[in-house]
């Protein structure tokens, strides 16, 4: 029988080896900085981008038929539902309105220009989602062109889904915040507690076995309960303030009862997104 | 006459429309493959590449070159991280045709081979992944969460496409 590690057959693997260690740490490396990838990765991402939005259209277009079909399924109760809701929205809107103009004049007065709450949004679809276990991502249509730059928060229905992790010039890749990656994920956020009190933190980590965000290392004595709504809170870097997260689920004492950590139900939805918008702050 | 259409164009377009549907199935059926805390992940990439080795002539087709660069396709698209599959989808070839030509040709070896290298791809992947920090699963959770599951949905994958592939390569055999 042959010898299965012949010194020829030895020597591919290590180089094999060495080579993938070194591709790995170089990959690493470019994500966690805020460049974007090589040209060459790029050009290459955009011709892949390309060719695959022919085989997803139709796959997408399947999805899209049957998720029409369910959502006419529930139609009736689902009118019943909002009937409720359409009155009280109406009045919610007509005083956010006039409470805007009140702000922008207000601000105009005190010479403030834009504060952490000003964002626009660049509207995406979603192409395609890595088939990966490990990385949580997706990739939509818009890149470099349309003015997206990493690290931007994105949205999908609801509230934040997730940061540009990788921008090529016509794709980019989003990291939903269910990457358990331990460099991800440190958005500022803030819980708006009973009293009004704020509380401010950052997301640590998430628990995918409850899809549960986890905002972990709270000393703030506030008192929190279920059901408070937590928001970006715009600081530090280029996330707004004010985009919806999701709501306090639990709040519990991590592991050594010196801080409380507070687990966050997401409000979007993040295994159907098929539309997202990319926020640009002022 | 019709000239006939050689079977490696067959192949090589093949894996292309292969390599996007894992992604689009991915997108589209994200709500039930990817549903708290399982996760079954689609791999027609290499079910094709596999069934290309099971049939196919491994040499006219140069399968390991393909299957190096549609790994390094699939790193550089999907993940953002090189170096993983661009290694591990040759090796899974070459493991896969291996020990498949000791066994008689049926689909009951044919499964099992394709058992063992989706084992390998998947548990590959997740070291690859652990070793840079971008998973903090334990073994236990892996084993549980995503290998059984990813190998149960490829199984029944296979089982669907290996009568029409193991067709269209007999009948392009001269």
């Amino acid at each position: 029988m042959q010898k299965f590690f012949s010194s020829r057959k030895l020597v591919i693997v290590v180089v094999c080896l060495i080579v993938s260690f070194g591709l790995m740490t170089l990959s690493v490396a470019i994500r966690d900085k805020r460049s974007t990838p090589p040209l060459v990765q790029q050009f290459g991402n955009d011709i892949v981008g390309f060719a695959d939005r022919i085989v997803a259209a139709p796959m997408n277009g399947i999805h899209h038929g049957f998720v029409s079909t369910k959502n006419l399924l529930n139609t009736y109760q689902e009118n019943e539902r909002l009937k409720s809701k359409v009155d009280q929205l109406t009045q919610t809107q007509v005083k956010d309105q006039v409470l805007t103009r009140e702000n922008k004049q207000l601000k105009r007065q005190l010479n403030v220009g834009s504060t952490l709450t000003g964002y626009e949004k660049i509207n995406a679809a979603v192409i395609t989602r890595t088939p990966s276990s490990w990385a949580s991502q997706i990739i939509i249509n818009k890149g470099q062109a349309s003015g997206i730059k990493k690290n931007m928060p994105v949205i999908a229905g609801p509230g934040l889904i997730g940061t540009v992790a990788e921008v090529n010039k016509t794709n980019s890749k989003v990291v939903l915040v269910s990457n358990t990656a331990e460099n991800s994920n440190r958005f500022a956020i803030q819980v708006l507690g009973d009293n009004s009190k704020v509380v401010n933190g950052i997301i640590t980590s998430y628990d995918s076995s409850s899809n549960r965000i986890i905002m972990g290392n709270i000393t703030s004595k506030a008192k929190l309960s279920v059901g408070n709504r937590v928001t970006t809170s715009g600081l530090g870097g280029v996330i707004p303030k004010g985009i919806y997260v999701g709501t306090v689920s639990k709040v519990a004492q991590d592991d050594y009862g010196l801080a409380k950590k507070v687990y966050i139900k997401p409000a979007a939805n993040l295994n159907d997104i098929e539309v997202v918008s990319v926020a640009v702050r002022d | 006459m019709k000239r006939k259409v050689p079977i490696a164009i067959y192949f090589v377009i093949g894996q292309f429309i292969a390599f996007f549907l894992d992604g689009s199935i991915s997108q589209a059926l994200s709500g039930t493959l990817f549903k708290y805390p399982n996760s079954m992940v689609p791999c027609l990439t290499v079910l094709w590449l596999i069934l290309a080795a099971f049939f196919g002539n491994v040499k006219k087709l140069h399968l390991y070159t393909w299957a190096a660069v549609i790994g390094f396709i699939f790193d550089m698209y999907y993940t953002g991280l090189l170096g993983v599959n661009v290694f591990i989808f040759p090796l899974v070839v070459y493991l896969c045709q291996t020990v498949y030509q000791i066994l008689p040709p049926n689909f009951l070896s044919g499964f099992l081979v394709y058992f063992l290298g989706i084992t390998v791809l998947v548990s590959l992947g997740y070291i690859a992944n652990a070793f840079i920090g971008e998973t903090d699963a334990s073994v236990a959770q892996f084993l549980v969460n995503t290998l059984a599951p990813t190998l149960a949905l490829n199984l029944v994958l296979l089982a669907i496409v290996y009568l029409p592939i193991e067709t269209l390569y007999r009948t392009h055999k001269q």
